[in-house]
Formats: C-alpha cells, structure tokens, sequence
C-alpha cells in the first residue's frame, strides 16, 4: 500500500508492504510504534529519538506531534488516482456554510436575489457576538436552506449561489 | 467556588441549566439544582429562579460567579431584597460603574485622565458621526451598558462607520439589553493594564497588584501576567493609587478590577470598572499568594480586610493562558465537539482551572473558555519557560482549541522579551509559516497520520501498527 502523506506544507510518501515493513520516502524506517490511546494517541521511537502524537481532529485531520499542532492527511495512492478522475468542479457554484454552530439572526436575501461581492446575506449570532456572512462574488441566489431565527450547527448549508457576470 | 467555599467550611450550592447536567461543578457542589433550558435567557440570567433556588436551599449568600448576571445590579438587589448576602459591590455601585459613561465621569472627577471621546451614550448615528469627527479617527465603538468586549468595534475611517455602528448596537442590546452606545478615541499601540481591588464595609481599600492583559483577540483575553512587564514601580504606584481613588469615590466594595490603557510614554488613561470577579484574577492570587475568592465571601459577611495595603506581599511572575475552544488557525471562530482524550499540566508552580472530563460535550451555548493553564515563576523568564512546558504537556483532543496560539506566543521573541501591545494578536497571528517538523518528527508523524487514517476505515489499526512494531524490533536486534 502507498501513501501520499501531507504534513504541514511537506509531503511523504509512506509504503507498507506486506511484511509491514513501512518505508518513508523510499528509506525502511525501523520505528517502534506503540498505541497508547486506541485511535487517538500513539508513540514512536526512531534512532532513540522519541514522539508523542495525538490525533486532534480528524476532519480535517490535525495531528500534534511533540506539542507542535499541524495539518495532516494520509491519501491512499489508488484512491487519490479515482479521485482525480473524477473530480468536478462546477466554476462559478458557491455553497455558503455556517463558520460555526450560532443561532440565524438575519437573513438579508431571498431566492433568486442577485447579489454583490461582500454584500452581506446572513448575520450570524454565535457567542453573543455578531458575525455578518457575505457574498463571495457577485451572484444569483439559487437555493436558501435558511431562515432568520433558526439555529444552525457548525458547517450547516445556508445558501447556493452561482456567479453571474 | 466552591474549593473557597470548602476552605472556609460553608456548604456550596450550584445551579446548572439543562446543558450542564452532567458538568463538574454540580457534581462537586453539596447540592445542586435545575434552574431551565439551555439558554441563557430561561435559566442563567432568569433571577426569579436563582433567587428561588438561593432562598428554598437554605443560602445565607450568592456569589455571581464571573459572567452572565456577575455585573447585573438588579441581581444584586433581588439577592439583597429575599435577605441574602450578595458577594459583590452594593446594586448601586455596580449601576454606577456600569453605565460606561458615568464611570468616565466619576473617573474625571477624581483627577484619572479618561480618553477623550462622547461624554454621554450617543443619541444616535448622527452623534456619532460628529463625535468621532471630533476627536478624529480612528475611533473605538463601545457599548454604554457593558464591557467584555460585547458591542465594541474599532471603526478606522468614517465610511466604515455605519456598518460599525449597525453590527455594534445590535451585539450590545442582546448581551446587555441596551443598543446604547459610546465612542472613544483609539489609541493605537496601548497596552491593556488592570488593577486588582477589594475594599470592605469598614472603608479600607487595597490594591493587590496590575496585570497586563494586552494579547487580546476581538477584544477578549489570551494571555494575561503580573506583573507588567512594562510596568516599573513609578507606573504600578501610580496606577494603584489612581485605580483606589476611583473606588473609593464610588463607594466601591468586595473585588473589582480598575482597566486603563497605558501608551508607550508610560501615560495611563482609565477605561472602565469591573464590579466582580474576573476570569484572570488567579494571576493576581499566585502573585499574593492570597484567595480572592474567600477574601470575597469573607468582606461579603461583613469582615475586616485581614491585611492593610503596606502588608501586601508580591512576589514573582504569573501568567495564565485561557484556553478556549476556539480553532486559533482559522482566526478563533468557535469550534464544537466533544473531549477525546485530556492531558492537563501539572509540576510545581503550575495551576490549571478547568472543569473538563474526557467524553465532556463542549456546550456551544456560553462562553467558550474551555481551561486556564497558570504558572508561577520567581521571576517572569522562569514563568515563561514554565508556561513553555505547561503547554508542552497539555493534550486537549476533539476539538479545535487555542492553544496552538498559546504555543506560538510563549515562543515569540517579541513576547518572551514583554514587548507588546493590544494590536500584538493581529500582528503576530496566524505566522507567515506554519510550524515545520523535521527528521524523526516529521517521519513519525507521517507514520501515524496513516495509522490514524486507516482508523477511520473498517480495518483498525492495530494490525499495522503490530506488524510495523515486530519489524522494528526484529531491526533493532540486529
């Protein structure tokens, strides 16, 4: 199996083959790794160096090695090939998420609406403060899944807008 | 609270809304009781109930804690009114100092240089606009009913005035119940520096040390230390005193905190009270090695301050870290989630208050702090470097946190040689480079971000791990 690891700004690749001998960037790495919380937290020693890893988040992954807090991914090589593949992106389709879980105070545009760049379309109540979310380009409003006064989780679709010249 | 309260032998009864069944401190509490729904408004803020709760259990007094009614003088009264000792300063003080600008008119009167700005709540945009066109731009909006940050925006040219004063009015009329607003010049590269109070009923009033609380993000706290690091003893002496006349003109009783704005010609302005407790008056007790607590339901039942202000002792450097459940890298937006895994600091000269437990949902409805990390060292290099390993040592998993900024400042050449101001977070944050790892970090971490993400499939990890672990073994026996 192959990886294509991201760790911070670096990538590496990882194989395992099927020994379970890990190679890292083609070299065998001899690291003894030990699971010190199921799924969550582990230890490897390598060359008598020592790291302590914790999984922060997992989406989007976010590790913390030796207290050092960085982004992660690990993408299989045959599922990052399909994933090229298929990959497609609708230019000009804006999906417009909650940033964080909060309650709906206003909604300032309707279906339909023609929008300018960072005019505002929802004012976002979280943490007693006020969070005004705005247009990412001008656009026409095509879908609305929100209503003032409704209380929304983190990452909640609120609006589909489609850019318009 | 309640570690004050078992210290002085009383019983401590807790409240706790439906999100916070399972919370610590009703657990820890001799009795606990419901008070309502989640939000705020039906159970932390509803005083009928608190009062009913406070009366029916048998209470002789009610610490407001540190949010919600904490600064409300209608609470107080309630309290006072159902024949209850209220741990804070008497209903009409608090009314007083909390109308922001009868504070900047009591401060005046008493010889404190407040900054120029409205006089009195604006009466409207209009006002505002001309206020601001007065004193000139840039221009702080704030909030005549409350502080904590809550309906202040800073407002850098007129045309940004409107949207200002828009998104301000509406964040100060939900958490103080008043759009009211006022506005102060800006004084660019000040520092943020308060001074620490409690006074009796016997008219003694003592000042307990400063603390800089500058490395702020939308005007909340981060970071705060005592004693200032740009704070000599001329300056401390001064803002002391300053900080005790206020107080005393006010009729200021119990623990309060005194905030002013210093600039960098060591010139101090006044900017508001807090009539309570505040979230970083830990630093202050480490420092004197006293209980402000205690000392709070102490003054409360009537006692003597035990200590005159020259047998105030400080000695060393504290710092705490608030450490809240905000991602720090995507600009401190509140994050949600549950605790996975805990690892607090502990060691000597290190103090954690928190009331986390792994599996612990973070309610998204209050206030985000999730813990405060704080050190004591004999001089402010030592708690530095302590505070370095605190953060070091500390794993809170499941949901994004700030302590990747935590991290960051206590490294920062500009922090660790105390050389900042309140425009430190937005100069410094997020770092042009994200951190690097190399070596054996960088391949171990490569290692497990594989492992952990084959947990997320139906394959486990074990497996691997084991099978990488015979090899590695079998390596090193070579």
């Amino acid at each position: 199996m192959r990886y294509e690891v991201r760790i911070a700004d670096r990538v590496v690749r990882v194989d395992l083959d099927a020994a379970g001998r890990a190679l890292v960037d083609g070299e065998a790495v001899p690291a003894l790794i030990e699971e010190i919380v199921r799924g969550r937290q582990w230890h490897v020693g390598l060359a008598g160096s020592t790291h302590e890893i914790t999984l922060l988040t997992r989406e989007p992954m976010r590790l913390l090695v030796d207290g050092v807090e960085v982004d992660a991914s690990a993408v299989d090589e045959r599922a990052l090939a399909a994933s090229r593949g298929t990959r497609q992106h609708a230019t000009g389709r804006h999906e417009l998420r909650a940033p964080m879980p909060g309650l709906l105070r206003t909604v300032h545009v309707k279906e339909g609406d023609i929008v300018e760049r960072d005019a505002p379309l929802f004012t976002l109540e979280a943490m007693k403060m006020e969070n005004e979310l705005r247009a990412p380009a001008r656009a026409r409003v095509t879908r609305l899944d929100a209503q003032a006064g409704a209380k929304v989780e983190g990452g909640a679709l609120l609006a589909v807008l489609a850019e318009v010249e | 609270m309640i570690r004050a309260c078992r210290d002085l032998g009383m019983a401590a009864v807790a409240v706790y809304s439906d999100a916070d069944r399972g919370a610590l401190h009703v657990r820890l509490a001799d009795e606990a009781y419901a008070i309502g729904p989640a939000a705020p408004r039906e159970s932390y803020l509803a005083i009928d109930k608190l009062v009913a709760v406070a009366t029916r259990a048998g209470c002789d007094s009610v610490h407001p804690g540190y949010g919600f009614l904490s600064e409300n003088a209608d609470f107080a009264t309630a309290v006072r009114k159902a024949g209850l000792a209220f741990v804070g300063p008497p209903a009409e003080v608090q009314r007083l100092l909390g109308e922001k600008t009868r504070a900047r008119h009591l401060a005046a009167e008493a010889g404190i240089p407040v900054v120029d700005g409205a006089a009195d709540p604006l009466k409207g945009i209009d006002e505002a606009r001309a206020v601001a066109a007065r004193v000139g731009y840039p221009v702080m909006l704030k909030a005549a009913g409350g502080g904590g940050g809550k309906g202040m925006r800073s407002v850098r040219t007129a045309e940004e005035l409107d949207a200002a004063w828009r998104v301000a009015t509406g964040e100060a009329a939900s958490a103080f119940g008043t759009p009211a607003l006022f506005l102060e010049r800006l004084i660019e590269g000040a520092r943020h520096i308060e001074v620490q109070l409690i006074a009796d009923d016997h008219g003694n009033i003592v000042w307990l040390g400063e603390r800089d609380c500058s490395v702020q993000r939308r005007h909340q706290k981060l970071i705060e230390e005592s004693p200032g690091p740009s704070v000599d003893d001329d300056l401390r002496a001064r803002l002391g005193d300053a900080a005790v006349r206020i107080a005393r003109k006010a009729g200021y009783r119990n623990a309060g905190t005194v905030e002013f704005l210093v600039n960098d010609e060591g010139q101090f302005f006044f900017l508001e009270v807090n009539t309570r407790l505040q979230v970083e008056h830990p630093v202050t007790e480490l420092v004197t090695s006293l209980d402000l607590v205690a000392l709070q339901f102490r003054v409360a039942a009537g006692e003597r301050l035990p200590f005159a202000q020259d047998e105030v002792r400080r000695s060393g450097a504290a710092i705490e870290l608030r450490i809240t459940g905000e991602d720090a890298r995507a600009g401190f937006v509140p994050a949600s989630g549950s605790i996975a895994l805990l690892r607090l600091p502990s060691g000597p000269g290190v103090r954690v208050d928190h009331a986390l437990f792994e599996g612990m949902r973070v309610p998204t409805e209050y206030d985000p702090l999730l813990a405060k990390i704080v050190v004591w060292g004999t001089d402010r290099a030592t708690a530095v470097a302590r505070a370095r390993g605190a953060v070091r040592e500390t794993v809170i998993a499941g949901l994004p946190t700030s302590l990747s900024f935590h991290a960051y400042a206590l490294a920062d050449a500009d922090f660790v040689a105390g050389r900042y101001d309140t425009g430190f977070v937005a100069s410094h944050w997020p770092p042009a480079e994200p951190p690097d790892l190399e070596g054996t970090a960088l391949t171990s971490a490569a290692l497990v971000a594989v492992l952990a993400s084959r947990g997320r499939s139906a394959h486990g990890t074990n497996g691997v791990a084991t099978a990488w672990q015979r090899t590695a073994r079998e390596d090193a026996l070579r």
